[in-house]
């Protein structure tokens, strides 16, 4: 063990254990903020400036403090996009924990062929958003889509899906748990296939039914990888766009904080005030990570 | 021996020619035709041995066109030197200074001699605050375009007013009993389009969102009636009640299918119904200017395209001299002839070689001329979405008319007050 050690200790010349970590890690966290750090700090600081590329301190940014913030907490279209991107993250998160469950113990059965199902697994994952969301405006195009011509064959009434708030958050619902899904399964099948076979088999002769080893087997040893698995959907949920731009052609009917961000600053132009709301959505990401990872760590005790 | 000798006089002769060639680098959007545009470089580039002309092809709509622009000019990138850009977009550019103005290469005198020969709307969309930003590469407005065999049948005259219109369509409608048909389309999804939607009632009833002196005199009763019209368009059933999800090009491929019987567009859907491979309606397509309201005017939307020289190009120069040929009536011709563009020209709609190609031009010109231009301000960008995404509501049944039109008033005075 101790050779190899000393053999890097001397090509990199007489340095100590902790200073030899230490330059090893400069590279990645030079790139590491490069890439992440440079931009959020930069992000932070145009925030604090009014900067319209439409009037004339577009060319020369006025320092204004928080004043951009405090814009932002008096906007109702600001607090409107925000609970609409809430609501987003509270259906669709565990929507997309359930049927992605379900859907990884449908890959996880003995299946003689197991690819088909692995595929059609991968299929949504590996399609773009805003493909998915081109594909769900189809389906629920009120004249054409195949979502009303099955109600009509039921005997319903046409929905108008799109424009109908309501109807319309529920369509972008389903998408995104449609889309977001696949992931979540992909994850847990991993997590799924490193339970021992025994604990099954051992419950099996204690006279377990099936229900009841899901229950005290399968749910408790998946239980980290279910986390995982919420940690990474709730921080995309939270920066939801490109499905429901989509399926609204650009549209703003349902807005969520990435899409006004993006409205702000790209078709607006507003560059200070569209960082200042990219600024508050990245610290209520943030936070909600630090509460996740609070419960790891607590799990982990 | 003296083969290699010339050989070799020859290649340092075409190295040097070609390190003193000036490179010139034309944004254009998709649906812009950038095939016709090449052969348009490509003329120049044989007249002007020195410069060589590069294309740049962006989104296919004017919203996703800007979108790109604004990354690449809001960071001073020099490597575009001509754009261009939509009608409604010069007074950002002015704003925001990406444009280079035309004026410093031109004598006041040839500039008012130059001005004078275009559309008169477009060298007023060009000039703003007296500094001319842009000029006219082709012009377009809003049509309505009609199934003269469906019209034909009924023994119906192209409507003139919109009373006629709704008339027209109810009766074919009826009688027709195909469910797949549908009345009247305009555009209802919240695009760009749908600012024009919003406009043309309130201009056919004579009001406008400023006055003459550019303040802001749109009232909630005016924009109230437009968005009532359109409202009750769905009411009488000539329009389907999903009117809020249709972008121009939706109506456009419907129509193709032979599913309107009216539908207000630009000019581009003339060539589309009569050339594409899918069309269904291949000379049974009539286009004539938007109906009139009892008692009202006629208004169309003015659209159009303007070529502008980047403020951060390196060849300004240059550059001008390429934007001065692309607005010449020379180019002017060779786009309505190869793209059945509409011409910036007066003269040219009455070009026989243009004729032969795209006869509908003839009566095309009392349509532009009578265009009417959507609001310029810098922050054009806000006015429209304030104008389209509430339209929209209104049309889905989201605010009344009323409310809609409150909202609407109140936010573009906000805007007009620098709000």
């Amino acid at each position: 063990m101790t050779q190899p050690q000393s053999r890097i200790r001397r090509s990199f010349g007489d340095l100590s254990e902790r200073a030899l970590a230490f330059w090893l890690l400069v590279p990645a966290a030079l790139l590491l903020g490069l890439v992440a750090l440079y931009p959020v700090g930069r992000l932070l600081y145009t925030s604090l400036f009014r900067r319209r590329l439409t009037d004339e301190t577009g060319n020369s940014p006025v320092f204004v403090g928080f004043q951009n913030f405090v814009q932002a907490f008096a906007d109702e279209r600001f607090w409107t996009a925000l609970w609409n991107t809430l609501l987003i993250v509270l259906v669709t998160v565990p929507g997309a924990l359930v049927v992605g469950l379900l859907l990884a113990l449908l890959a996880n059965l003995p299946f003689r062929v197991k690819w088909p199902v692995r595929l059609g697994l991968l299929l949504p994952w590996a399609l773009p958003l805003v493909f998915a969301g081109l594909i769900f405006r189809w389906f629920f195009d009120s004249q054409y889509g195949v979502v009303n011509d099955v109600i009509v064959r039921l005997g319903g009434e046409r929905l108008l899906w799109v424009t109908t708030p309501e109807l319309l958050f529920w369509a972008i619902c389903i998408s995104i748990i449609w889309k977001s899904s696949s992931f979540v399964a992909l994850i847990l099948l991993a997590g799924l296939q490193v339970i021992p076979k025994e604990l099954y088999e051992s419950a099996a002769v204690d006279g377990a039914n099936r229900w009841q080893s899901f229950w005290r087997i399968t749910l408790p040893l998946l239980l980290p990888a279910i986390l995982v698995a919420a940690i990474f959907r709730t921080i995309t949920a939270f920066q939801t766009f490109d499905i429901p731009f989509a399926m609204q052609n650009g549209g703003s009917s349902f807005e969520t904080l990435a899409m006004y961000v993006r409205t702000m600053s790209i078709e607006n132009l507003n560059f200070g005030y569209g960082s200042a709301l990219a600024v508050l959505m990245f610290l209520i990401s943030f936070a909600v990570t630090l509460v996740y990872l609070r419960y790891v760590r607590g799990a982990d005790d | 021996m003296k083969k290699l000798f010339w050989l070799l006089v020859a290649v340092l002769l075409a190295s040097t020619a070609l390190a003193q060639q000036t490179r010139l680098r034309v944004f254009v959007g998709g649906q812009q035709r950038p095939d016709v545009m090449r052969k348009i470089f490509d003329l120049y580039q044989s007249r002007n041995p020195g410069i060589r002309v590069d294309v740049e092809v962006g989104g296919a709509t004017s919203d996703q066109q800007q979108q790109y622009l604004t990354t690449v000019l809001a960071s001073r990138d020099p490597s575009i030197d001509v754009i261009l850009i939509d009608v409604i977009r010069p007074a950002q550019y002015l704003a925001s200074r990406w444009a280079d103005t035309i004026d410093k290469y031109l004598p006041a005198a040839s500039r008012q001699a130059l001005l004078r020969q275009y559309l008169p709307a477009y060298s007023q969309a060009n000039v703003i605050n007296g500094q001319l930003v842009a000029l006219p590469g082709f012009a377009d407005a809003m049509f309505l375009y009609y199934r003269a065999d469906l019209l034909e049948k009924y023994g119906f005259k192209p409507p003139t007013t919109w009373d006629e219109a709704i008339q027209q369509a109810q009766t074919i409608l009826q009688r027709e009993g195909n469910p797949n048909l549908n009345g009247i389309g305009f555009i209802g999804a919240p695009a760009e389009g749908a600012v024009c939607t919003f406009l043309l009632p309130v201009w056919a009833a004579g009001g406008d969102v400023t006055n003459a002196q550019g303040q802001f005199s749109l009232t909630v009763e005016q924009a109230q009636r437009a968005l009532q019209f359109w409202v009750s368009l769905m009411d009488q059933k000539v329009s389907p009640p999903n009117m809020a999800e249709k972008p121009q090009d939706t109506i456009r491929s419907e129509m193709q299918a032979g599913r309107w019987v009216f539908g207000t567009m630009f000019a581009y859907a003339w060539n589309r119904f009569q050339n594409d491979a899918d069309s269904q309606v291949k000379g049974k397509i009539g286009v004539v200017p938007l109906p009139a309201f009892a008692g009202g005017r006629q208004a169309s939307c003015l659209g159009g395209w303007q070529w502008t020289v980047s403020d951060f190009s390196r060849n300004k120069a240059q550059a001008h001299r390429l934007v001065r040929f692309l607005s010449s009536p020379e180019v002017s011709k060779i786009l309505a002839i190869e793209a059945s563009n509409l011409p910036v020209f007066p003269a040219l709609y009455r070009d026989p070689d243009i004729l032969r190609v795209n006869p509908w031009f003839g009566q095309a010109l009392p349509v532009v001329q009578a265009a009417r231009a959507r609001p310029q301000h810098p922050r054009y960008a806000e006015i429209s979405e304030a104008i389209r995404v509430t339209t929209n509501q209104v049309l889905a049944r989201q605010k009344t008319p009323e409310q809609g039109a409150r909202e609407i008033v109140t936010r573009l005075q906000a805007i007009y007050g620098g709000r």
